[in-house]
């Protein structure tokens, strides 16, 4: 587990500013992801957790290490394995001799990031640990309540292929995402920066923070204010419609969804610059919030990523 | 089949299909096998207690035995599965047999289209303005299903079909809606389908077996039904002056030949053709005829004919015969001449069949006839005597006389005393013949009710009557009517009023009234409806203009029509869901609508889940002159429309005016 010291954020004038710095910055660090490094940050503007599912050696790790650093946030890793116990994560309490009580040691969930790597690899009961604390912000154990730093934001990786030995997450516990995203691999000109550029681990140290974690905080609140015209309501609405047509998904997005797909949006469309959301803000969110949400009916040759693509083509822009 | 789990048809859907088939195949049910009957309803029961109480679909090998079992009972009933009864058994069975595996909305609409189908094969046994009723019922029922199993169709996969529509009201007014829409079709249709002198379909020869009417030969007793029967034989409209009732004598079969039980036409009298006929300048009476069809090929008119429609013959005894049986409603013009002297000379063959009598039967009457004839040498007398005799004896005029054996004019004279026209006439002719005078029968209507609603008599079959026909040198055929001699009120008041039991009945001026009023409908429906044959749709077209238009140029022209409307719609009808889809409530929207047009002349294809920004990158990209222009609309309507600040739309509109790309060639 690496614990990265608090540094002093930069000097720039407003928190705006401050925000498309980091963007910026981690954008410097995982080269040629913009889109999904702007929804990253979407997500923790939303205040929600984020799932990132693709293969190993993507740049998952790399992705939330260069958040947490820009951010300023305290980060913890937790290595999911199969033996991994709730205690592990939500901390333990010891029974001090010298001062004849118990003591609690807090687990790497008290942290401002933590970085949930492998999630499915974990039995169950670990995984709802760590799925509780995110949905309700604290960690109860032994009938005492710790309340968790904020913000919290949890960033947890999957590995869709390698299934052997994994549980799968089951749905009502991927609700507690906000967003999916995967990275894939990258264009072949950013590939040969990679691989000539100086190695991302040694760039990362020398980051400085560009966020203060309040910042954070104070940017949650100005992404609730950016203006959504009755137009744009009309378009969600029909596209969380479209959503529960059965020819696309099993079943269709829930209104949590629907309210969480609006403040996505919202924050999509602060990061944009504007201060109110467009059409495109919608588009751009939507298959991250939607895939790992959806399952596509039996019998359905289609991936969920085609459903989704194939439902947006077919609602009209009001 | 394999569709059962899946699909979950609605219920009332399903109900007012069912209500459809009962309604269509009732008046099959009455007329079919008894034993067929239950075999009919027992799959509708069957579905009506699965939908009540869930049952799953009979398996596929219950429901081929099921079929075999129905066809064979069909089979063992009507020797076969050809002839009109076993096709009609054939379709209700199998339509109900269908009911075990309606299982989509494909089903109920071929089992309420089939159902509609079997209402229309009631057309033909009959046309009358009843099935009107009937027809109706079993539409509306087969629209309300129908648009019960659609609107299921239509929301098919919604987690649920929006509120609407699920009353009975809302469904009907919209099923309604559509059936007006469809009714100028349908109109256009019923004017312009070809139409031939006969039907396209040969209506089977026994198709109106059941129908009561005149037949081309009479035993007393033939005619009793006739008189229960109250439907219509035909109507007169007079120009000019009516006739007196006791004139009212509707000519109609004429018999000869009698073999002591049984009065006959005779072939070769009935082929002769009149030599005379009266001339049409003298006629008194000129009226027109509306005749239901009989089967049968009599057309009927008043003493004495003086038109002769084309396609009919007059008979020597100047009976109007047709070439075809009336199959269908039949009108034609006719005048008559009451004055006309029927045959002055009658030919020496034609004088022995008048007065030809069976050897070995009635002779008591014989004998009676042959005192008489002793006593009053002059026929006139002797006819006059034969009238008083049955006047003045106790005869009585009833509809339920008892039966006569072998003697029956014999029985009737002497012993009975009881029966109708047709007893009268027979025991009367043979009487006259007995006595010398050359004497036939003439059988059609007398009498009718004259409707003063549309001015018109209507003959009903209980109009049918029985007379007498004397002949004597110079002055030729005479009308002798023996049922007046006994019961003068028949001819004054028609047989129906003449019996007691019957009379006040029809007393109540409000009953009158509306049997005048419904006579007039089903006139109006014959008229304007059933009657709308080749003949008035040529003249329809020549008001038009359209005089050229035969049958076949008619069918050419309704297939290109078709073929025409066909491709138009599947032309326009793309256009104008697009149209109307388009046209938009917001202003802007309209703005960035003709914006999208103006991008589509120039050759960039817009689609509606674009959004403004994503338009303008893509059109930009392939519209590189103009990417800027494109830009700022996209912006400024982004701004319009989703910004808090409004943007102008003024701006955007004069924008959007000026946006000119060059068109694609």
């Amino acid at each position: 587990m690496i614990d990265i010291s608090l540094q002093k954020p930069t000097s720039a004038t407003t928190s705006e500013d401050r925000l498309q710095q980091a963007v910026d910055t981690v954008n410097q660090i995982i080269m040629g992801k913009e889109q999904q490094v702007k929804l990253a940050f979407s997500c923790l503007l939303a205040r929600g957790h984020l799932l990132i599912e693709d293969l190993p050696g993507v740049g998952k790790t790399t992705l939330a290490h260069a958040l947490a650093t820009v951010i300023g946030a305290r980060y913890q890793r937790i290595q999911f394995t199969s033996d991994l116990l709730p205690a592990d994560i939500l901390g333990i309490s010891i029974y001090r001799r010298d001062q004849e009580k118990f003591e609690f040691h807090p687990g790497p969930i008290f942290s401002e990031l933590v970085l949930a790597d492998e999630v499915n690899r974990a039995t169950p009961k670990s995984q709802s640990a760590l799925l509780e604390a995110m949905a309700e912000g604290q960690v109860t154990i032994e009938g005492e309540t710790h309340i968790l730093p904020k913000p919290f934001f949890v960033i947890a990786t999957q590995n869709p292929l390698d299934l052997a030995g994994t549980f799968p997450l089951p749905d009502s516990q991927l609700d507690r995402f906000l967003l999916s995203i995967s990275l894939g691999f990258p264009d072949p000109r950013i590939e040969r920066e990679l691989l000539t550029a100086r190695d991302r681990a040694s760039v990362l140290e020398d980051t400085p923070p560009s966020l203060h974690p309040e910042d954070v905080m104070q940017l949650n609140e100005s992404c609730r204010q950016i203006h959504v015209s009755e137009a744009l309501l009309d378009y969600v609405q029909a596209l969380l419609a479209e959503t529960r047509n059965s020819r696309w998904f099993e079943s269709g997005l829930s209104p949590r969804a629907g309210i969480a797909l609006l403040q996505c949006c919202k924050a999509f469309a602060f990061l944009e610059g504007r201060d109110f959301a467009i059409p495109e803000d919608v588009k751009a969110v939507f298959p991250a919030l939607t895939r790992h949400r959806m399952t596509v009916p039996h019998g359905m040759e289609k991936s969920v990523e085609e459903q989704i693509s194939g439902l947006m083509g077919q609602v009209a822009i009001p | 089949m394999s569709k059962a789990g899946r699909f979950s048809l609605d219920r009332l859907g399903i109900l007012w299909m069912i209500a459809t088939l009962g309604i269509s195949m009732f008046p099959q049910l009455l007329s079919m096998p008894v034993h067929l009957v239950p075999i009919t309803l027992l799959p509708i029961a069957w579905r009506l207690l699965a939908e009540f109480r869930h049952w799953p679909p009979v398996p596929i090998i219950l429901r081929i035995i099921a079929t075999i079992i129905a066809v064979t009972a069909l089979v063992m009933t009507f020797g076969g599965l050809m002839g009109r009864s076993a096709a009609v058994s054939l379709l209700v069975l199998m339509l109900s047999l269908k009911l075990l595996e309606t299982f989509s909305v494909r089903d109920v609409r071929v089992v309420t289209s089939l159902s509609l189908f079997l209402c229309a094969t009631q057309f033909l046994f009959s046309q009358g303005i009843m099935m009107i009723i009937y027809i109706i019922a079993s539409l509306l029922s087969a629209l309300i299903s129908l648009m019960y199993a659609h609107r299921r169709e239509a929301f098919e996969g919604l987690s649920e079909a929006p509120d609407t529509g699920r009353d009975l009201f809302t469904e009907l007014s919209f099923g309604m809606r559509l059936m007006v829409l469809a009714l100028p079709i349908g109109l256009t249709l019923f004017m312009l389908f070809p139409r031939w002198s006969s039907p396209l379909w040969g209506v089977p020869e026994d198709a109106l077996d059941a129908r009561s009417g005149l037949s081309d030969s009479m035993s007393p007793g033939s005619i009793q039904g006739l008189f229960m029967d109250d439907s219509p034989a035909f109507r007169a409209t007079f120009q000019g002056s009516l006739p007196s009732r006791s004139d009212l004598y509707w000519r109609g079969p004429v018999f000869w030949d009698f073999d002591g039980t049984t009065w006959k036409a005779g072939y070769l009298i009935r082929n002769l053709l009149a030599d005379s006929k009266p001339e049409l300048k003298r006629a008194q009476f000129r009226y027109e005829i509306q005749m239901e069809p009989t089967e049968q090929r009599w057309l009927f008119t008043l003493d004495y004919p003086a038109l002769v429609p084309t396609g009919t013959r007059l008979s020597m005894d100047y009976q109007l015969i047709t070439n075809q049986p009336i199959t269908q409603l039949r009108t034609y013009a006719m005048a008559s001449d009451p004055g006309f002297r029927d045959n002055p000379d009658l030919k020496l063959p034609l004088l022995r069949a008048a007065l030809e009598l069976p050897q070995g039967f009635n002779p008591r009457t014989a004998r009676m006839i042959a005192e008489w004839r002793a006593e009053t040498p002059s026929d006139g007398a002797m006819i006059q005597r034969a009238l008083a005799y049955f006047n003045q004896q106790n005869f009585h005029y009833t509809l339920n006389p008892p039966l006569l054996s072998r003697h029956t004019v014999d029985e009737f004279l002497f012993n009975t005393r009881q029966g109708f026209c047709e007893h009268y006439a027979s025991a009367f002719t043979v009487m006259m013949r007995m006595a010398g005078i050359p004497a036939r029968i003439v059988t059609g209507y007398q009498g009718g009710w004259y409707n003063n609603l549309g001015s018109y008599i209507l003959v009903r079959q209980s109009d049918a009557h029985a007379w007498s026909e004397v002949w004597s040198k110079g002055t030729g055929w005479i009308r002798v009517d023996p049922t007046a001699a006994v019961a003068p009120e028949r001819v004054e008041q028609g047989s129906v009023d003449s019996l007691a039991q019957r009379r006040h009945m029809l007393d109540f001026a409000w009953l009158l009234h509306a049997r005048n009023t419904f006579d007039l409908l089903q006139r109006g429906w014959n008229n304007w409806v059933v009657a709308f044959d080749s003949v008035k749709q040529s003249r329809l077209f020549t008001n038009f203009g359209w005089g050229f238009f035969d049958s076949m140029k008619l069918v050419i022209a309704m297939i290109a029509g078709i073929l025409v409307a066909a491709a138009a719609s599947f032309l326009l009808m793309p256009l104008i869901l697009k149209l109307r889809s388009s046209r938009h409530q917001d202003p802007l929207v309209r703005l960035w609508q003709k914006f999208n047009r103006k991008l589509g002349k120039a050759g960039f294809t817009t689609n509606p889940s674009m959004g403004p920004r994503e338009l303008a990158t893509m059109a930009g990209g392939q519209l590189k002159y103009a990417d800027e222009g494109i830009n700022r609309i996209a912006e400024l309507y982004i701004l319009c429309r989703y910004s808090p600040t409004d943007g102008d739309p003024a701006e955007l509109a004069a924008l959007i005016k000026g946006f000119h790309p060059p068109q694609q060639s």
